[in-house]
């Protein structure tokens, strides 16, 4: 039987980390292919470090980040930048978009946590399927 | 209970006595030069069943014996327990080990608790790594008792290779001027001049008006207690004027700020300097300018704000004369209207843009109570004058104000009519038209000769502060706290504290305890001599710097990271905020985070994608 494909979650410390651990409070199940990884904010990679991701064999990235709620001054706007700028370049490569999410999670976002996983894990199952 | 014991391996038996010698004396800050000096121990948490119960334990202990640089892996029932604690700090003072891995709960719970065992033990604290495979995995993963059971694993793994490149780190140590400066003399700020006075710390308060109050100054009674607001501020600054390390600027503004904590320098608009450790930020808010033409306002004589509202109620108030009688403009005035959500919750499709073209969708929170408090006033004095309030929802939220409030007002004769925020109630002359919610959607008509704008709150510009220190605004225009839960009276800026309605709409009891909040945090920081910073700072590896420069634009914080005499990047540790911005754009890899290097995440992805 094939591995199930493999979800990164980068999530922000000051936000969907604790967003994740609420979740789990809340005992509310989700596919266990996904691995989070925490760190202060996901401004810190460059755009090859997406690519670099998906050539180890990662499926799926979702970036959980703070959004306009970030502490950081202009992180977040940084941010969205360089998502723009890796999608540019996953075209080039041909890598689906869709296997790069940015999204923004907050400490109490069970549910938007779980759709982005849900909607995720479909995409990729999708991408397998054709 | 599994052990790889290191010392008892062939690879590293011919220097174990040195390491162990090197572990103890030298803190394990700088043996990981050389990777087969690293020893990790590995601790598996069972938390009571909470873990145990869905994933197997022993097997991710076994799993990772084995690993590269895991010198011991273990499983414990509670290994946030003394006896769990004692088995890590054993291990490091016999020598085992000299970085530490414990796979439990979630680190917001007990990672700390398990740095100070490190640093019990004579280990650099941050030679630690916490993996969470509770939150994140028994509990989210429990009708998957195996595939938990190897994410754990790999969880793991991840939290190995990161330690694995982990090098001790010190808490950054920087002097602390026992000096606070409050930017704002309303209540929130000289409640928090008071706090800090309190605590010994000598206060600058600097308003920008020509006496203290804010818009307190503004307000006629306070809900619910119906104080009067001029006696809850004489209260305020004759405390104010009993604390002699209070220094009070009135008529001034802050024109400079730079700096960090325990060292920040303000130049007044009047050229005074003043050093200070902390700021609180007091500067809070203003009274939503209806435009003209908006519910009549400016256009017609018989619409105000709910400030001026006040004002009115103050000065017939204080005319004994008039007694009985609301004369407003020479009038006898015998029907108020008042419209709430003025300036608040607004929508695209029935509201105009502010001037920057967003919309203040967020609730004020005080108009309802405020409302209320002034409709129940006008019964109260005047109970000949009909009184009229059209709401779209009453939001009475504070203790003693969501029954006694609009229940009061309920029993006066008080008419209510609710609307819709799809169809505003409008205003022609003295003729209000309402589709009431309250009669199934009827239109209603009524007159009223005076109508009360229940107006919002807007945070007041602070532009050129919130620049100079580089403070996040939210989408709403306030000031952003770092964390609404975990951190709300901070930003992310060390130092800067806030205090009132700068941060978000509140009433007077919140705001005041939010100034206590930020002042008591500024306290607790200018406590003590040094100040100790988080070590997850950006550093350079000036070898590897070419001097390009990519870096500067990137960073949002003045003098966080700058060019030094060599030409090569430099980050100022205190200033720099740790959020990576500038490890992004360096070709040359020159630039990491302390704690969060691009290798060790790289590496945590490696153990997770190639497993």
């Amino acid at each position: 039987m094939a591995n199930p494909p493999k979800i990164l979650l980068l999530t922000t410390i000051a936000s969907s980390y604790t967003g994740a651990n609420t979740v789990g409070q809340a005992r509310e199940q989700y596919s266990p292919n996904t691995y989070i990884i925490r760190v202060p904010d996901p401004v810190m990679f460059p755009e090859n470090f997406y690519l670099r991701c998906f050539q180890k064999g990662i499926d799926g990235i979702i970036i959980m980040s703070s959004g306009s709620d970030c502490p950081y001054e202009g992180a977040y706007a940084r941010l969205s930048g360089r998502v723009a700028r890796v999608y540019k370049l996953m075209k080039e490569k041909s890598i689906p978009i869709h296997k790069l999410k940015l999204t923004t999670i907050c400490t109490v976002c069970k549910h938007p946590f779980l759709k982005e996983i849900s909607d995720m894990q479909a995409a990729i199952a999708k991408e397998k399927l054709a | 209970m599994i052990e790889n014991n290191c010392e008892n391996n062939g690879e590293n038996n011919g220097d174990s006595n040195n390491i162990s010698k090197n572990n103890i004396s030298k803190n394990n800050c700088d043996d990981n030069s050389d990777s087969t000096n690293i020893r990790v121990g590995v601790y598996v948490c069972h938390c009571g069943g909470n873990i145990s119960d869905v994933i197997c334990v022993k097997k991710v202990a076994e799993g990772l014996a084995n690993y590269p640089n895991v010198a011991i892996s273990k499983e414990y029932v509670f290994m946030c327990s003394d006896a769990g604690q004692k088995l890590i700090i054993e291990d490091i003072t016999s020598g085992k080990i000299n970085r530490v891995v414990v796979a439990a709960c979630s680190p917001a719970l007990h990672e700390l608790t398990f740095r100070k065992a490190l640093q019990r033990a004579g280990l650099n604290p941050f030679l630690y790594e916490h993996v969470n495979i509770r939150e994140q995995a028994s509990w989210v993963h429990k009708k998957e008792p195996e595939a938990a059971t190897q994410k754990a694993i790999l969880l793991t793994r991840a939290g190995i290779e990161k330690i694995r490149r982990q090098e001790g780190l010190e808490n950054i140590r920087v002097g602390a001027n026992k000096h606070a400066i409050v930017i704002g003399g309303g209540p929130a700020g000289m409640r928090s001049a008071i706090s800090l006075a309190d605590r010994g710390l000598q206060v600058s308060l600097v308003e920008s008006g020509n006496k203290l109050g804010g818009r307190l100054l503004e307000i006629d009674t306070v809900y619910p207690t119906n104080e009067k607001a001029e006696d809850i501020l004489e209260t305020l600054k004759t405390d104010i004027r009993a604390r002699k390390n209070i220094g009070v600027y009135l008529n001034n503004e802050i024109a400079n700020i730079s700096g960090f904590v325990g060292n920040f320098q303000a130049t007044l608009k009047n050229g005074e300097t003043i050093a200070a450790g902390a700021v609180v930020m007091a500067t809070g808010n203003k009274s939503y300018e209806p435009f003209e033409g908006e519910f009549g306002y400016r256009t017609q004589d018989n619409v105000v704000t709910m400030p001026e509202f006040h004002g009115i109620l103050c000065n017939i108030r204080n005319n004994t004369s008039t007694n009985k009688d609301f004369i407003h403009n020479g009038k006898h005035i015998q029907s108020i209207a008042f419209i709430h959500c003025v300036g608040s919750r607004q929508q695209a499709e029935t509201h105009q843009p502010q001037a920057d073209g967003k919309l203040n969708e967020y609730c004020s929170r005080i108009c309802c109570s405020t409302t209320l408090q002034a409709v129940n006033e006008v019964k109260k004095h005047f109970p000949n004058v009909k009184v009229f309030d059209v709401y779209r929802d009453i939001r009475t939220y504070a203790r003693f104000t969501e029954d006694g409030l609009y229940e009061k007002a309920s029993k006066n004769g008080t008419l209510f009519f609710r609307y819709t925020e799809e169809q505003l109630p409008t205003v022609q002359g003295k003729n209000i038209t309402v589709k009431d919610v309250l009669t199934w959607n009827e239109e209603v008509t009524f007159e009223a000769e005076l109508i009360v704008l229940a107006t919002g709150i807007v945070p007041n510009n602070i532009t050129n502060i919130v620049e100079k220190l580089k403070l996040p605004i939210g989408a709403d225009r306030f000031l952003s706290e770092a964390h609404p839960k975990l951190r709300p009276v901070e930003v992310a800026n060390t130092g800067v504290y806030l205090a009132g309605t700068c941060q978000a709409p509140m009433d007077l009891v919140e705001s005041c305890v939010g100034a206590a909040a930020a002042s008591s945090k500024a306290a607790i920081v200018l406590g003590k001599d040094h100040i100790e910073l988080d070590p997850y700072v950006a550093f350079v590896k000036p070898e590897k710097c070419d001097g390009c420069q990519k870096c500067l634009p990137e960073c949002s914080y003045v003098g966080a990271i700058f060019m030094n005499k060599d030409g090569k990047a430099e980050v100022n540790p205190a200033l720099c905020k740790g959020c990576g911005a500038c490890v992004a754009v360096c070709p040359q890899r020159a630039l990491d985070l302390k704690g969060w290097s691009l290798e060790q995440i790289e590496a945590m992805v490696d153990a997770i994608a190639e497993a």
